[in-house]
């Protein structure tokens, strides 16, 4: 269990985290969500000890964290932003380093070693030299790293940054296969990341928590959450009256230009409301040029949880 | 402790797998080997002093490259985070690290051994005066990889950590040539400060508690100012 009460950082004078305080039961899987310079790898860094809070407390299983955190550390695993490779070792002559100083006990590193090589499906690569390793490789590499001494606690600082969508696919994958008993703690800018990875989100922003929810509390709503950009041709006087008088569509942008009309629509109809729209476009000899819907972004998260 | 070792034999697989390592080796122990011939061909006597003297010089050129990775080149590379979150204590780390460069050190020093075989060969040295001598070589090295250790764990730039060790080792290395423009206490300290005045007596094969204490000090004091350097994260 992981507790965190009235975490605050400054660097200098700049004020990097506000008051963070949470809670996340043992098993939970846990992402933080928040632009970059949010404060999320300031935090991580604080939950794994590398960095000192400027206040607060932090509690581990209930045993505070304060000078003597080295048996501590041995609960937690630990992904940084930059996976941690030195380039001119071998995947195992780096992962034996690991185990190495991780105090697993020698009759069990072998076999630490080559669970984790299966688990990341790393035996290919085992004897390559990591500097001539894909970023994909060197990402499951940086997780065996921190999965090596089974670990309760797992941080993970955006695991899926910088890598291809077939890659993400898979280091999605290799996350979730991680074993149940397990509480992950994982970063990410977003949106949709957290939603296939995590059980609950933090929310930060500016480093302070603007939202701490179950993800359904998310995701829920289904099409609402829907944005629509339309391009229509016609008067566009006309078109914003017909707009706004619609029942439950929300004008979020509306830009007329000699190509037509470009607006995007916060929808909270459902789909056979929005065809009535449609009629009544057409009905008003307005042209439909084109339909989008636009995916729900952090910042309209940000906006649901800025209103409550 | 026995992780101690396990970072020393990384810290030697890290040096021993860049080039730079075996340049080192071979450009000094070039420079060593010119300098004991010109030395012995000019005294015309069976002792190693001049040549130590000759590498004590040299140090203050090498050791600022073999230690301006240890701790620089770990944040560059995001080990450092790695690092400091294995349930290891920085003394271990630091010991380690200092440990794996004076390996690699005194395997360079080792190597001038052949120069005792020679003179042994064609002479009658001293052989306690040459002990005393490669002591206080080792000695030497040993400051000089601290103070470059507890630079690098300044910077996160292996080429600011390598130009200020090099500053540093030179201010120490020729802080007793100044002596004449102070008076008093300060031209004493400045005396004290300089490595030359105790490894002076080292390389005559003079051994002295205070020379020893200066050492030793020097070393177990930077050592253990590199661990608060990395746990106040003076880099960041
Ligand atoms: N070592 C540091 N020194 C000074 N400021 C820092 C340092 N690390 C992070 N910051 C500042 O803290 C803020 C949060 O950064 P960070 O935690 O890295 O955000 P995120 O991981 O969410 O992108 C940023 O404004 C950044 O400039
Ligand atoms: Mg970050």
């Amino acid at each position: 269990m992981i507790r965190a009460k009235n975490i605050h950082k400054w660097y200098g004078s700049q004020h990097v985290l506000h008051d963070i305080s949470f809670e996340i039961q043992e098993g939970e899987i846990v992402g933080f969500l928040g632009h970059n310079g949010a404060g999320k790898t300031t935090l991580m860094r604080i939950l794994t000890n590398y960095s000192k809070m400027s206040d607060g407390a932090l509690y581990i299983d209930n045993v505070l964290i304060s000078k003597n955190t080295i048996h501590l550390r041995e609960k937690i695993g630990y992904l940084s932003e930059n996976p941690p490779l030195y380039p001119h070792m071998t995947v195992n002559e780096f992962l034996m380093f690991a185990v190495h100083l991780k105090n697993v006990v020698r009759k069990n590193q072998r076999r630490q070693l080559e669970k984790v090589l299966d688990q990341c499906q790393l035996r290919d690569v085992q004897n390559k030299v990591i500097a001539t390793l894909s970023k994909g490789y060197c990402q499951r590499v940086g997780i065996a790293q921190a999965i090596i001494n089974d670990p309760d606690i797992l941080i993970l600082d955006e695991p899926t940054v910088g890598l291809d969508p077939c890659q993400i696919l898979e280091v999605r994958q290799l996350i979730k296969s991680l074993e149940k008993k397990r509480t992950v703690l994982l970063s990410t800018h977003i949106l949709s990341e957290i939603e296939q990875m995590a059980q609950r989100v933090i929310i930060l922003r500016s480093g302070k928590i603007v939202a701490d929810a179950a993800i359904e509390e998310l995701t829920s709503g289904g099409e609402n959450r829907h944005k629509l950009k339309l391009r229509l041709r016609g008067d566009p006087a006309r078109i914003e009256t017909i707009l706004k008088e619609h029942a439950g569509v929300e004008i979020e942008a509306f830009e007329a230009g000699a190509d037509g009309v470009c607006c995007v629509l916060r929808q909270d109809i459902s789909l056979s409301n929005g065809n009535k729209l449609f009629e009544q476009l057409l009905r008003e000899q307005v042209e439909i040029l084109a339909v989008d819907t636009v995916k729900h972004s952090l910042e309209d998260v940000f906006l649901t949880y800025n209103r409550k | 402790m026995s992780k101690v070792f396990i970072i020393i034999k990384k810290e030697l697989a890290t040096l021993f797998r860049s080039p730079l390592a075996y340049v080192i080796l071979c450009i000094t122990i070039s420079v060593f080997h010119f300098f004991f011939y010109l030395i012995i061909d000019h005294n015309q006597e069976a002792s190693l002093r001049d040549v130590f003297k000759v590498m004590e010089f040299m140090f203050v050129f090498i050791v600022p490259i073999l230690t301006m990775k240890t701790f620089a080149g770990e944040k560059l590379s995001g080990t450092m985070e790695f690092l400091l979150t294995t349930p290891t204590s920085h003394l271990t780390i630091v010991l380690g690290k200092f440990l794996g460069v004076f390996t690699f050190f005194s395997v360079l020093v080792g190597l001038t051994g052949i120069y005792y075989v020679l003179i042994e060969i064609f002479g009658n040295p001293d052989l306690s005066a040459v002990m005393t001598g490669y002591l206080g070589v080792l000695l030497e090295g040993g400051l000089f990889i601290a103070i470059g250790i507890l630079v690098s764990s300044w910077t996160s730039s292996q080429m600011i950590a390598a130009i200020t060790t090099y500053l540093l080792l030179f201010i120490l290395y020729f802080s007793a040539s100044v002596t004449t423009y102070f008076q008093g206490a300060m031209a004493e300290f400045l005396r004290q400060l300089c490595t030359m005045t105790h490894f002076d007596n080292f390389s005559i094969g003079l051994f002295s508690l205070a020379d020893f204490v200066y050492y030793a000090s020097g070393i177990v004091m930077c050592l253990l100012l590199t661990c608060v350097s990395i746990d106040k994260k003076l880099w960041e």
